[in-house]
């Protein structure tokens, strides 16, 4: 296990250079297992936490479909919501696509990416990083 | 068929491990490591080259391998279900 020789350095590594047979499994077979980091929290606290879209750093920017910040008032970005999105709101909204209580239906997608590029150490990241939790 | 289209973050954002037929993912953004087996590591590989839906990865994938038994579309389109609740594809 401790050899360096035959450690792939990215996914790229699995593409073959030549033709072998790939089994994609079962409709029904898992292929993925999911380690929770120490950072989880109990369910009931992860439906309760907020996000804040865009968190305090961002103030006042909108927000564009691919959930990038762009400055205020461009065309086509989504404005900032009102109000931080809860746990369980960005749960279905990630999960099922359900706009959350007094948002624009056609923003969802917006805030929704927003929310999948939040990385550590930005406001509403430890929430959505419970949420993503498998139960 | 125009399934949903996926999307997978850029390689950066994972740091991959190959282990004996097995791949450990992780995926910064998130703070989670994932424990993969074939034919998760390839379908993220082949959705480098841009967004794409069931279809059009299979057809990628067709370059490099073979297929195993006929329900290969119905079977690919669940992978790439878990690789979204897992976190490690979205939708573009």
């Amino acid at each position: 296990m401790s050899g360096t020789d035959d450690k792939a350095t990215g996914v790229q590594a699995f593409v073959p250079t030549r033709r072998t047979v790939l089994v994609l499994g079962a409709a029904a077979a898992s292929t993925v297992v999911t380690v929770r980091p120490a950072l989880a929290q109990t369910a009931g606290s992860v439906l309760n936490c907020e996000i804040p879209v865009p968190g305090p750093h961002a103030g006042g920017n909108f927000i564009a479909q691919d959930g990038s910040l762009v400055a205020p008032g461009t065309a086509g970005a989504a404005p900032p919501l009102a109000r931080p999105l809860r746990g369980e709101e960005v749960r279905n909204l990630l999960r099922t696509g359900a706009t959350p209580a007094g948002v624009d239906p056609t923003s969802a997608q917006a805030y929704a990416n927003y929310i999948r590029r939040l990385q550590a150490g930005m406001s509403g990241f430890t929430c959505y990083a419970s949420l993503q939790m498998p139960r | 068929m125009a399934g949903p289209v996926y999307i997978a973050d850029e390689e950066a954002e994972l740091t991959s491990v190959s282990l004996d037929g097995l791949c450990l993912l992780f995926h910064a953004p998130s703070g989670m490591t994932h424990i993969v087996a074939t034919p998760a590591p390839e379908i993220l590989a082949m959705l480098r080259s841009g967004p794409a839906d069931a279809a059009e990865l299979l057809r990628r994938l067709s370059a490099h391998y073979a297929f195993e038994g006929e329900a290969a579309a119905g079977a690919l389109a669940a992978r790439l279900e878990e690789l979204e609740s897992a976190g490690l594809v979205r939708r573009a």
